[in-house]
């Protein structure tokens, strides 16, 4: 079967602290004022002293869909063939239409390529056999990162055994980011 | 006649004008109109590196300082430029993972506000004026300053302050070859209740935990997910994932709160009857370990005596947490013993009687029996870590005087390494016990961090000289003389680090950037400077690190090579873990140095000053996006946490009609701040909550200064008279729209 790259993230395990966002800066070369991936908060809910919060780690859904490639008049917005999105900076003209029409506000203009710039997955680290920058770096292993195809990877191990849920489902992108809001007392072993 | 710049004209332009000390002398708002008239190469100076960059990529293990915990790191240098930094998998600390603030390491090296080379004052002090020099003068300046005051005022004149680094031990050694006796450390304002808690009960002032066993915990001022410590965090939010109790008491819902499976909303000051109850219950109920008490401590009848009226019923008209759960906490945190903590926490300390409550939660540990037990407290780790060879030197002088901080003399109790730095402070500005006259500063920035910042930045104006070593410029390095501008973490070598049975080694990544040093060489030359040659007898700091590795079989080139070494079959050391050093060898329940002092063997209750009507309990504390007063410059940080706000209850903000992000005026006693309110469900009615180390005075700060405000603006300075701790939250506020 075809690799298809995506996450998998345990919100329980999040604190957000961020190390997430600042290592895919280093990473990648995210100019300041602007980011590849995010922590968002729910906010205090509830009311004092009954309230929770819970933090969501995301970034490109890779989708499976991707509206971003859909609208590219120039194809540089294309699906690789292992699933994972990527803007083709050569062929990018700036027109900046596929930042509008991604669901996830996932994509920005940078400012010093004037380029759409977002996630690549870290496809230079897979290159070498690494996990992506925000993956490896990430204190409660919420964010997990692998082939969805592959039954022996973290993420397809993750997937079988805990409810899952994807952002904005509905709008049929096929988001390839799968949420786990339950306990996963241990992070599986896979490939 | 050298030149004279402006902080602006140092950090941001790189521009200069002509001027002369007298020029300068008339301030830096009159410099702006002399022009700025010369290219930007006149300097000398260029923000790019001035090393022939080496081509290709390598990996260079070392140690990280964004904070004080020294994670393992894994340095990617490319072409010479240092592009990422990742966790060293081998380092304990941080088990291959790194923090925020970790990850930012890089923006701390290439920050453009990094002190180049070393400055001297070019005008009034706190003009913000310098002039560039060389390592010579500002080393000889340095030295001749101090011989003058050690010469009229003998040593104990002079002040020496360091906080927690690799290199401190080689900073002691210098302050004690000077001969004074006033050394300021942090701790004062951090976890001196904690340590003195712990030392007079258990002789031992800080006591590690095995998370990893833990079926029941209970933090009460350890908010691991917003004050990192890498492995501890990682340790916690597996207890959390695998559905171990976590209980936390914080006034305000932390993000550690958030993840916990219980959050207790408790009034401030009053954890301590919290756990009174719950030794109330476990006594009550004979939930204790019998056999473990009656071997192992000392004075359990004195405590059955105290803690008779705390009852759950007491403890709930105090804390404000249900006679209920505390029952209930008290039963569940039993039957998990012995893998079962109260945590001793960290900056606890923000109380007079938050001795109390780590001696309560000291206590309370030994009654359940965790001690060297799975899941429980662990003995210290002294005993089991590999020993580094030293340097001989001469015998120290003896220090001549009294203490400035008052150790002993005014606390009797606080031990000499910890100090009390607040109170340092103050007796710059009374001139009792006698006047002090110089301040060497290494790393360190009181100006942020001592309560009542006016009073620190007057101490300082008061002095004849001020020196600083630091990286940027600091508040306190603002109000200096002379700056001696260290190399950072990722350019130099510090003393080595053993943990357990491995070394582990800080080594420069690439070469200094700029004409700086690392602490260990101006500790060196400072010294030889001073006529103290011998006392700091290395060549250099390969020099150093090679004799402190001598005892082991590897050379100095293959430790930097791995990373790490491990000293072959070492052997834990675990025959002392039950051999207590208190006075009577035992677990004290029943103080023996509290007894001497004529106070309250066992803990007991103290009941702390409460808000007047109107006012609310100001609290502070940690976000994981920065840490104390050091990283509020850096702008990869600065973009996942900007600012800090000020937590307002939404009944509060209601009543002063404010929301989010509306400006608010905090006011207490002793100063007032502008600030941005954020208002939320997430915090006590009668509280404010502020994370501290915003609000920058230095200019050479430029992303921070003025970002935010600064706790330091509104703390009053109380001290706990048994443990020195700054008692930051008895400072009241009152709170109204800007």
């Amino acid at each position: 079967m075809a690799v298809r790259m995506g996450f998998v993230i345990i919100t329980s395990r999040c604190i957000d602290c961020d190390a997430c966002m600042v290592a895919c800066r280093a990473e990648n070369d995210v100019p300041l004022g602007n980011k590849r991936n995010w922590v968002k908060s729910s906010g205090v809910q509830g009311q004092f002293p009954n309230v929770k919060e819970i933090f969501q780690p995301g970034n490109c859904m890779h989708c499976e869909h991707p509206p971003c490639v859909k609208v590219c008049p120039t194809g540089a917005s294309q699906k690789r063939v292992d699933g994972i999105v990527i803007v083709e900076n050569s062929k990018c003209i700036g027109c900046k239409y596929c930042i509008v029409a991604c669901p996830y506000d996932a994509r920005f203009p940078n400012p010093v390529t004037g380029k759409a710039d977002k996630c690549t997955f870290c496809w230079q680290r897979l290159e070498q056999g690494l996990e992506p920058a925000c993956v490896q770096t990430c204190l409660g292993k919420s964010r997990q990162a692998g082939d969805l195809n592959d039954p022996n990877s973290i993420v397809s191990k993750l997937i079988a055994k805990y409810p899952t849920r994807q952002l904005l489902k509905q709008v049929g992108t096929g988001p390839n980011i799968y949420y786990i809001d339950e306990a996963v007392p241990e992070i599986p072993q896979g490939e | 006649m050298s030149k004279v710049y402006t902080w602006d004209q140092l950090f941001s332009r790189r521009q200069f004008i002509k001027g002369t000390v007298a020029t300068a002398a008339l301030g830096a708002s009159a410099t702006a109109g002399i022009g700025l008239l010369a290219p930007e190469s006149s300097l000398g100076i260029n923000d790019s590196p001035a090393q022939t960059p080496a081509k290709g990529v390598k990996h260079v293990t070392t140690i990280c300082e964004q904070c004080v915990w020294r994670c393992g790191v894994v340095a990617k240098v490319e072409n010479g430029v240092v592009k990422k930094l990742e966790g060293n998998p081998n380092h304990p600390n941080n088990l291959g993972k790194l923090c925020p603030r970790g990850n930012a390491g890089i923006e701390t090296l290439y920050s453009p506000d990094r002190i180049k080379f070393p400055l001297i004052r070019a005008g009034a002090r706190g003009s913000g004026l310098w002039r560039r020099t060389s390592w010579d003068e500002a080393l000889s300046y340095t030295a001749e300053q101090m011989k003058k005051i050690k010469d009229n005022y003998g040593a104990k004149a002079m002040m020496f302050n360091s906080t927690d680094n690799l290199s401190q031990p080689f900073f002691e050694i210098l302050l004690k070859a000077y001969g004074t006796p006033n050394y300021g450390t942090q701790r004062s304002l951090c976890f001196n209740a904690m340590t003195t808690g712990f030392l007079y009960t258990y002789g031992m002032p800080q006591p590690g935990t095995d998370y990893r066993n833990c079926k029941y915990i209970i933090f009460t001022g350890r908010n691991l997910a917003e004050g990192i410590s890498n492995n501890e965090t990682q340790e916690m939010i597996e207890m959390v994932a695998r559905g171990a109790k976590v209980v936390v008491l914080d006034p305000r819902f932390s993000k550690t709160a958030a993840k916990a499976t219980e959050w207790l909303p408790v009034r401030p000051g009053t954890d301590s009857a919290f756990f009174l109850g719950m030794i109330n219950v476990i006594i009550t109920e004979k939930l204790y370990n019998e056999p473990f008490i009656n071997r192992y401590t000392q004075g359990f009848e004195d405590l059955v005596t105290e803690v008779k009226d705390y009852t759950p019923e007491w403890a709930e008209k105090k804390c404000e947490v249900a006679a209920t759960t505390i029952r209930r906490i008290a039963r569940d945190f039993a039957a998990a013993a012995p893998a079962a903590i109260a945590h001793p926490n960290w900056r606890t300390s923000n109380f007079t009687n938050s001795f109390q409550n780590e001696r309560a939660i000291a206590v309370l540990n030994a009654l359940i029996g965790n001690w060297a037990q799975p899941g429980g407290l662990i003995p210290d780790q002294e005993m089991s870590t590999a020993k580094l060879g030293v340097l001989s030197h001469p015998p120290f002088p003896p220090a001549q005087g009294m203490r400035l901080d008052g150790v002993p003399w005014q606390y009797p109790m606080v031990p000499l390494a910890y100090g009390v730095i607040q109170t340092m402070r103050d007796n710059i500005l009374t001139g009792k016990p006698y006047e002090a006259k110089g301040w060497l500063i290494s790393r360190q920035n009181p100006v942020l961090s001592i309560p009542e910042r006016q009073k620190t930045i007057n101490a300082l104006m008061k002095l004849d000289f001020v020196a600083v070593i630091d990286i940027q410029a600091s508040d306190t390095a603002y109000y200096a003389d002379v700056i001696l501008p260290e190399s950072s973490y990722l350019e130099r070598y510090d003393g080595l680090i053993p943990i357990g049975n491995k070394i582990f080694i800080r080594q420069p990544v690439i070469e200094p950037l700029y004409d700086t040093k690392s602490s260990l060489i101006i500790y060196k030359e400072l010294a030889e400077k001073l006529g103290l040659r011998e006392f700091l007898p290395y060549k250099d700091e390969v020099d150093l690190l090679s004799r402190q590795l001598k005892p082991f079989p590897v050379s100095l080139q293959d430790l930097q090579r791995a990373g790490h070494y491990e000293v072959k079959n070492f052997q834990e050391d675990h025959s002392k873990d039950f051999e207590f050093q208190t006075s009577s060898g035992k677990i004290e329940i029943s103080s023996g140095i509290m007894v001497q002092m004529g106070k309250k063997a066992v803990p007991t209750w103290n009941e702390p000053p409460r808000p007047e009507e109107g006012q609310y309990y100001l609290l502070t504390g940690k976000t994981a996006q920065h840490s104390q007063m050091f990283t509020q410059n850096n702008r990869w940080l600065l973009e996942v946490f900007s600012v800090n706000r000020a937590w307002l209850h939404t009944s509060v903000a209601k009543k002063i009609g404010v929301k989010t992000d509306d400006d608010v005026v905090v006011e207490s006693e002793v100063g007032k701040v502008s600030i941005k309110a954020y208002v939320t469900e997430g915090i006590r009615p009668d509280c404010i909550f502020m994370v501290g180390g915003f609000g920058h005075v230095s200019k050479g700060l430029k992303f921070a200064y003025g970002l935010g405000a600064s706790d330091s603006a509104l703390h009053k300075t109380v001290t706990d008279p048994i443990s020195g701790g700054s008692s930051l939250s008895e400072t009241f506020v009152t709170v109204r729209k800007a």
